[in-house]
């Protein structure tokens, strides 16, 4: 453990450059570490369900969980985002339940694929675009202004349709949709693939654009990144159309499973999005974390769900079992950073007594 | 290691008020305190000093319980004493002003004054008391603030001076000051220090936790260095030399930390005109900056030296005109200010300049961001490669360019947020408050930085609260008072005792100096 690290950070070497860091630096950047716990977490019960149920392990299965995890994968994504800025979007399920309404009557209304679509991506967008502005020119705060959108939309929902579901089924247009979340390439499906391209953008904005790191920026220290230049009005207005953007996609997979719009919030869906991006390691204090700990996150929360449905568990216990994984997953981070800290300490320990004599 | 100082007020036979023995103290990553021993006697007013991360701070917390020693005993009026936590060293009498303020925001400055104490009758607080109390005490310190003001709507400044005075006001038998004049004025440090003296001859002790020199030998009668987080030894004062005391901080001579350059000025690179903030904190100003040029600014705080640097930097609204290299830049957007060609760096790092949980790297390239993106895409790779050569050329000290910038000793981060600023190549640097909180070799690397900034043809604007500093880097001083310039020195005039006069009063000492008085009208 005295790797050559700790001993520059004790002795304060002559001012010449950092001495780089060698095996640590490259695992670190993957950051496995953060997202360790989780995972062991995840194949501890993937191998208990694995013993226990024999439907579990099964190709079936597993396109069970894509499915019925899809949507809440989506908008985990787009709340990533605004947690990594610093803030919360509450109204991103309800948002995805009135988009849904939207896409629905759109195609039931006889209009085609692309109008359909682009208009539940345009519905879902202008709503973010909204809670964006009234945040970041408004200076609303966000917990107000999402929790206003979480009421507005999930009424609006059930207003458009005067609370009548909108089935689809017939619609002709539809059909490329039912297509997406029932068929497959091979034995891959198609939602699988629809689902990690959208998680390579998402990840692929966060370390490789400016916005993303402007984002990182604004979270973790907003007087910061103003000073330096930074359009933090226009970051955040972005991030939140990005979240509103992201419930138009999900309502997609949404109204293509459910074959319909329905117009009633699933009142688990924005809880299970957030645990999702807590447990996979984003900090809601922002500044910190990323959409692969949020696809781990779904991913466990999802498996978990389905271990309990196998296991005949009555679903009114899924609330009680999701809510201590996340409370247990968050609590075993803090453990796992102190846990860190009393190795590296002791490394120094070593290193120190190594270290150059004064 | 302990040659004694001269206090002789409290007979030698009697214990030491608190003695610490062999105190070892790990950190994440650090053995913060390695064997140290130290020890304090009522009466006595004991400087503590050392680099940034030497462990002052951590002794300091050793004494009054917040930090636990792996190993090592304290003393305490001659009986061992185990300091779980700070709340036991507050029954000790044991208290602490630290560098961090720790006053609640929202709650009046007499609720903050008795925090913990509030007066009270019938098991209900007494507000009519805590206000008469809380106005006895601001008044026997001397600020001037009224007990009913909102903590939060204070300057730094004020909020420092509260916490002061909470622990002025407290049945204190030692007094831990880590750092406590950081945030302060000349006055303010001058009033601060005349309270040590007075609770001295009350019998408190008094430990000083600083690197400021004057400081040190105004109060103090023995200094303790620490460096690297072991004890160098203990030395009478004022008996020892400052060059001998600074050796032994720093582990080898400094002759001249300043090392002041010949530059010679170049064309005007900055031209102010009738200047001023929205909020009238900064007056209509006038200034003209020549490239190559360190133009010092000093003044009290809320004098307007620092929106100066708000101002400049387009950290707030404000009108009038700025022009850099005859061109004139709109202010008001930070945005702007940079693409005008000026850089600014904020008086308050962690505040406004760091991001705290991001690495060395990503504060780096916080505003070269632009640089390295074609359509909104990053070019990590050209980033890196900066990124790297920056930490090579402004000295940063750091295990890797991942490494979480909090790691970093203070002056470290500094550098870091020195050298992003000065790689943005602009005309103009507007440096506010520049090596606060950062250590004596740290400064020392940061004037080199600043003055070849200045050689490389940049014009710099130097906002500092420590004369010093301006009197050993500055090619010119300018004096704000009341939010305007009162007075203008050039290298010539330069004398502490006139630029600190015009500061206090607003006018200057000497009458028969008119043509300064007309300055900044």
């Amino acid at each position: 453990m005295s790797s050559p690290e700790d001993s520059t950070a004790v002795a304060p070497a002559p001012a010449k450059g950092g001495s780089r860091r060698p095996s640590l630096g490259s695992l670190e950047a993957l950051s496995l570490g953060r997202y360790a716990g989780v995972i062991v977490a995840l194949i501890l019960v993937a191998a208990l369900l694995t013993i226990t149920q024999s439907t579990f392990l099964t190709w079936a299965n597993m396109e069970n969980i894509i499915a019925a995890n899809s949507v809440i994968l989506i908008l985990a994504l787009g709340a990533t985002f605004v947690v990594i800025s610093g803030g919360i979007d509450l109204s991103t399920a309800s948002l995805m339940t009135a988009a849904s309404m939207m896409l629905a009557i759109a195609f039931k209304s006889g209009w085609g694929l692309v109008p359909s679509v682009a208009l539940a991506l345009a519905f879902g967008a202008a709503a973010g675009l909204g809670n964006g502005l009234l945040i970041a020119k408004g200076k609303i705060s966000f917990l107000a202004v999402t929790l206003g959108a979480l009421s507005i939309w999930s009424s609006f929902a059930l207003v458009v349709q005067e609370g009548q579901t909108v089935s689809v089924f017939s619609a002709k247009a539809f059909n490329p949709i039912h297509e997406l979340v029932t068929n497959s390439i091979g034995p891959i499906p198609l939602l699988l693939i629809f689902d990690i391209a959208l998680l390579l953008i998402a990840g692929g904005v966060l370390r490789y654009t400016t916005f993303g790191r402007s984002l990182f920026a604004i979270g973790s220290n907003e007087e910061a990144a103003r000073l330096s230049g930074i359009n933090v009005t226009r970051v955040l207005i972005l991030v939140y159309t990005i979240a509103g953007l992201a419930a138009g996609l999900a309502c997609i997979v949404s109204v293509g499973r459910l074959t319909a719009g329905s117009p009633t919030v699933d009142s688990n869906l924005l809880l299970t999005v957030l645990a999702a991006v807590l447990i996979g390691g984003t900090s809601f204090t922002g500044g910190l974390g990323g959409v692969a700990g949020t696809a781990i996150g779904v991913i466990f929360l999802g498996v978990v769900e389905n271990g309990l449905t196998l296991s005949n568990v009555s679903s009114f216990w899924q609330g009680i079992v999701s809510g201590s994984i996340l409370i247990i997953a968050v609590g075993f981070g803090v453990l796992r950073e102190r846990g860190w800290s009393i190795r590296r300490a002791r490394g120094a320990n070593a290193a120190v007594t190594e270290g150059p004599v004064r | 290691m302990h040659a004694v100082g001269e206090t002789g007020k409290t007979a030698s036979h009697e214990p030491a008020l608190v003695e610490v023995r062999g105190a070892t103290v790990v950190y994440p990553g650090v053995v913060a305190l390695d064997r140290v021993d130290f020890s304090i006697r009522a009466g006595e007013v004991h400087a503590l000093t050392g680099e940034n991360g030497s462990g002052k701070s951590t002794l300091a917390k050793v004494i009054n319980g917040s930090a636990k020693p792996v190993e090592g005993e304290i003393y305490f009026e001659g009986e061992l004493t185990e300091i779980a936590n700070p709340r036991q060293g507050l029954d000790l009498g044991v208290v602490n002003i630290s560098q961090e303020l720790t006053l609640a925001p929202t709650l009046t400055v007499a609720e903050n004054i008795f925090l913990g104490r509030l007066p009270t009758s019938g098991g209900r607080v007494d507000w009519g008391r805590l206000r008469r109390d809380g106005r006895e005490v601001l008044e026997r310190i001397g600020i001037d603030v009224s007990e009913t003001a909102i903590v939060g709507d204070l300057n730094v400044e004020l909020q420092q001076m509260v916490e002061i005075s909470r622990a002025f006001s407290s049945e204190a038998k030692l007094l831990i000051l880590d750092e406590a004049t950081s945030s302060l004025s000349e006055q303010a440090t001058r009033r601060l220090l005349a309270l040590v003296d007075e609770h001295r001859e009350k019998g408190v002790a008094v430990l000083m936790i600083t690197h400021r020199m004057a400081e040190l030998y105004a109060v103090c009668s023995t200094a303790t260095v620490l460096r690297d987080g072991h004890l160098i030894g203990t030395a009478p004062l004022p008996e020892t030399t400052e060059k001998r005391l600074v050796s032994m901080m720093v582990g080898r001579e400094l002759d001249d930390y300043y090392n002041k350059r010949e530059i010679a000025a170049g064309e005007c690179v900055l031209e102010l005109d009738a200047l001023a903030s929205e909020d009238g904190v900064l007056q209509e100003t006038s200034l003209k900056v020549n490239r190559g040029e360190i133009v010092g600014v000093a003044g009290l705080v809320g004098s307007g030296k620092a929106e100066l640097g708000l101002v400049l930097g387009g950290a707030v609204k404000s009108h009038g005109v700025a022009k850099v290299a005859g061109k004139e830049v709109k202010l008001g957007d930070p945005r702007k200010a940079i693409a005008g060609g000026i850089g600014f760096v904020p008086d308050d790092r962690k505040r406004s300049a760091l991001l705290p949980n991001r690495s060395v790297a990503e504060n780096f390239s916080l505003p070269w961001l632009s640089k390295f993106s074609r359509t909104g895409v990053l070019n990590l790779v050209s980033e890196k490669r900066a990124v790297g050569k920056a930490i090579d050329r402004y000295g940063v000290v750091t295990a890797s360019a991942n490494s979480t910038v909090t790691t970093l000793s203070g002056g470290n981060q500094q550098k870091v947020v020195l050298g992003r600023t000065f790689e943005l190549d602009v005309d103009v640097l507007v440096l506010s408050e520049p090596t606060r909180g950062v250590d004596v070799g740290a400064k020392s690397e940061i004037y080199d930085l600043l003055q070849s900034a200045a050689e490389a043809g940049a014009g710099i604007v130097l906002i500092s609260s420590e004369l010093p500093e301006l009197l050993g880097l500055a090619d010119r001083i300018v004096v704000f008072f009341g939010g305007e310039i009162k007075g203008e020195f050039t290298r010539e005039q330069m004398e502490e005792e006139a630029v600190a006069h015009v500061a206090v009063t607003g006018v200057h000492a000497d009458s028969e100096e008119p043509n300064n008085e007309t300055e900044g009208q």
